[in-house]
């Protein structure tokens, strides 16, 4: 059965909820032990919108940022970003390199590879969450890398399932390190056959 | 799709692998400019024409038509089609930037529009802003010169 986004129940919508909780939270747990320092996340908002309205969240079209993408497969097909403002970034390359950058197009190949790196890790430790909790198996590719506007970034899993769907899971929390708190966005967007199956396999959608 | 006649200025913002196309009557100063995500529409309600080239050209030309636009004076400028991403290995994503641009040519052919400007392909986002009034076209880019067609 086909659905929709908009078509999710309000129970549906809280497992997702959970679900982008206890994710962002082990995405944390992830972060900390990379960076070698204690991270911990606010309670994360979980947001379903349209692509419209999630641009409009993140801050605009043409603002730009960096952005971690991956694609699931085998038994959820889909596409988790991780997309990475300028805070975070100086937080993780500060943290790892010690530097900061004022531009993205200051960012060199090394630094580069260590954002990829926490993205892939963020996105695998919630992956990994969400595996574990709906007992199913999902396969990840490795991790594409892209700087430009974030209009065109979200695009990307709009393009890749949107003859089926306008939505998109978006998960959004501040990590706090030191008292400093760096706002941090997560994209998830299942195929729609996924996130039936996902729902199913969850309990809450017995269709 | 947005539609306008005499002055002003149509923006589209932050296009990947979508594509903007700038349609322009110059005798009307009547221009419209469409931003389509997908090659070709196989939703079985249609309830967004616009989001795809074939059934988004198709009710663009008929708006433009039924203020009294034609095509043989008519010229199309396209821009976007860009590969956001690439992953390694075989199990990327479907090329749906590239699919967009040959599923465009191929209904402007078909449809004997004529294509006067293109910026497709590569892998940089742009934002599309058209002037109904002269028909120029500009692109802006992150980190890049606008560049005007």
């Amino acid at each position: 059965m086909i659905r929709n986004y908009d078509q999710l129940t309000s129970l549906e919508i809280d497992t997702l909820r959970e679900i982008g909780s206890i994710g962002t939270g082990n995405a944390a747990t992830a972060l900390s032990q990379m960076l070698g320092k204690e991270v911990r996340i606010t309670m994360p908002e979980v947001r379903i919108m349209g692509y419209n309205e999630a641009i409009e969240w993140i801050g605009g079209p043409e603002a730009v940022t960096a952005g971690v993408l991956v694609k699931m497969s085998g038994d959820v097909g889909g596409i988790m970003l991780s997309v990475q403002k300028l805070d975070l970034i100086n937080f993780i390359l500060q943290t790892m390199l010690d530097r900061n950058i004022q531009d993205y197009k200051e960012l060199e190949d090394l630094q580069q590879s260590a954002l990829i790196e926490i993205g892939n890790i963020m996105i695998s430790a919630f992956v990994t969450a969400l595996s574990g909790l709906a007992g199913v198996d999902i396969n990840l590719t490795v991790p594409a890398f892209a700087v430009d506007m974030q209009g065109a970034i979200l695009a990307v899993p709009m393009a890749e399932y949107g003859g089926m769907s306008d939505y998109l899971m978006t998960i959004g929390g501040n990590f706090v390190c030191n008292g400093q708190e760096i706002p941090s966005h997560l994209l998830l967007s299942p195929d729609l056959r996924s996130l039936d199956f996902l729902l199913r396999k969850l309990g809450v959608n017995d269709g | 799709m947005k539609m306008l006649q005499g002055e002003g200025i149509l923006i589209t913002y932050a296009l990947g692998s979508c594509i903007g196309l700038c349609f322009h009557d110059p005798r009307l100063r009547l221009g419209a400019l469409l931003h389509i995500m997908l090659p070709l529409n196989m939703e079985a309600g249609r309830t967004h024409p616009m989001k795809y080239a074939d059934t988004g050209i198709k009710e663009t030309l008929r708006q433009l038509e039924a203020k009294g636009a034609s095509r043989s004076r008519m010229t199309v400028k396209i821009a976007g089609g860009a590969k956001m991403f690439e992953i390694a290995g075989g199990s990327g994503l479907g090329n749906i930037g590239q699919r967009n641009i040959e599923s465009v040519h191929a209904i402007l052919k078909r449809d004997n529009l004529r294509l006067c400007g293109e910026y497709t392909g590569g892998t940089v986002a742009r934002t599309l802003l058209f002037d109904v009034g002269s028909g120029q076209a500009c692109i802006r880019s992150y980190g890049q010169k606008d560049i005007i067609f």
